[in-house]
């Protein structure tokens, strides 16, 4: 009989692959006329920044801890990770709950245009830069973001769901950022999605009656690139001090009060989701909150004061405002849904004005994972 | 450029598209030096592409740019940052009910 297949992604001959990639194209057209397949098109944003000061980067300041992390990217740990293996357990679509199946859906096409967009951007910046330290960098990072894509997209098939790459062909508009606000941002998008991978993967390991789909066993792997591109971030932030003093501090409270509040109020949307998983949204959020606290002391000299009493109610006002707003805005409320965005401000307001905690960053930044 | 009127370019290019388990991927490079700036719009032509699963497709297209005004350049360099967040991961989409 014919020996196993290997994967696409360990074959190292042209021709093998080719053929390989053939095969596996017959069995797909096959088994897309057997099922409907649900089409979704991606939809990533473009974007454009400042490229001349990003080339203007000098990673002298922390060579030593760019070099090693760098090393340690190019010997690529995860590289055959992203596949399917005998721990990929078969997966009851068919009998799963209605609610919780349009929730995980949401939570798999999300997650699959976020890294898909994280590629294009990274990309984006590889072939702008005339940096070879950063142009690197972002190479390695477009890399991981394909490969977290690609598994996902994976999972959706099997879901019935097809992934549609056809923007390409749309118009499509393209937005600016300074690269500044692309470093808080990003850092702090990978550092958060660590630390949510790896809650989810620690609640699983001890209680695994609650794992639904095979995915999440993959997450202690998957968060440790997202870890390693939040180092990158980090050391980036620490070449120039300016990007983390004076009025930039202000920034750094505005973006963490933003990703902390938004991703409250998205998880409390996903009320099925996280019931099917054991996990509590409250103590959760808690849980990421105070993990990602933690690391980002390494660059960041304040962190959110996340035990402070108008910490919890203010992001219960946010949610129930978000709702408000939802509600309103379907039902053509017009006053309604200006009160509803009054009240969502006034909760932002209420939380960014909590004073920050202070802290003294440490000379070295580099972290290893260790939750 | 003018101050308020867009200019049209035509750029070759090369639309590269990965539908592989391993790297999902979608990139268009433009194969004259042509350089995007801040509010410009790119539309490549012809048939949408479609990649099957397990493939690469890497097609040569023609695309226009739509070069913003200056105008325009100006409010998407002063405007785009208030829509930074969006390059954060949230794992769900802002839709509060499904």
């Amino acid at each position: 009989m014919n020996a196993p297949l290997k994967h696409t992604s360990d074959i190292t001959d042209a021709e093998e692959s080719l053929a390989q990639q053939e095969a596996q194209s017959v069995l797909d057209s096959k088994s897309a006329t057997e099922v409907a397949m649900q089409n979704t098109l991606l939809t990533p944003r473009f974007y454009t920044t400042d490229f001349d000061e990003m080339d203007a980067i000098d990673v002298t300041p922390v060579r030593e801890d760019w070099d090693k992390l760098i090393a340690q990217m190019v010997s690529d740990p995860n590289k055959g990770h992203f596949k399917k293996n005998e721990d990929w357990d078969h997966v009851d679509w068919e009998n799963m709950e209605p609610g919780l199946k349009k929730e995980f859906i949401d939570f798999l096409i999300s997650s699959c245009t976020a890294e898909f967009s994280g590629c294009v951007l990274y990309k984006e910046m590889k072939r702008r830069g005339n940096n070879k330290d950063i142009t690197q960098l972002f190479q390695l990072m477009a890399r991981d973001e394909a490969r977290h894509a690609g598994f996902i997209n994976d999972a959706l098939r099997e879901a019935g769901v097809a992934v549609n790459l056809g923007f390409l062909t749309q118009k499509k508009k393209y937005t600016y950022f300074r690269p500044k606000f692309i470093y808080y941002a990003t850092y702090l998008s990978e550092k958060i999605g660590y630390a949510r991978y790896i809650t989810i993967f620690r609640h699983l390991q001890e209680h695994p009656e609650h794992r639904f789909h095979p995915i999440f066993k993959w997450f202690e792997e998957w968060c440790n690139d997202e870890f390693s591109h939040g180092e990158a971030f980090a050391l980036l932030m620490k070449t120039d001090p300016k990007l983390t003093s004076g009025f930039n501090v202000y920034w750094i409270k505005f973006f963490l009060t933003a990703v902390y509040s938004t991703m409250y109020v998205r998880d409390h949307q996903r009320p099925a989701f996280h019931a099917a998983l054991g996990v509590d949204p409250d103590w959760y959020a808690h849980e990421v909150f105070t993990k990602t606290s933690k690391l980002s002391e390494q660059i960041f000299p304040i962190t959110l004061d996340i035990d402070h009493p108008r910490w919890q109610s203010g992001l219960e006002r946010m949610q129930k405002a978000n709702a408000d707003l939802a509600k309103a805005t379907e039902e053509g409320r017009f006053l309604a849904k200006i009160g509803a965005q009054v009240r969502a401000v006034s909760a932002f307001v209420s939380l960014i004005t909590i004073p920050a905690r202070k802290h003294k960053v440490p000379a070295s930044t580099r972290l290893e994972p260790a939750y | 450029m003018g101050l308020l009127t867009k200019d049209f370019e035509r750029a070759p290019c090369t639309v590269e598209i990965s539908h592989k388990f391993e790297s999902l991927h979608a990139h268009v490079r433009f194969n004259n030096g042509a350089v995007i700036y801040p509010g410009d719009e790119v539309k490549v032509h012809g048939e949408e592409i479609m990649a099957p699963f397990g493939e690469i497709v890497i097609e040569d297209r023609e695309a226009t740019i739509i070069r913003a005004s200056k105008l325009e350049q100006l409010w998407t360099r002063l405007t785009g940052d208030f829509e930074v967040m969006e390059l954060c991961e949230f794992s769900f989409s802002e839709e509060v009910t499904l």
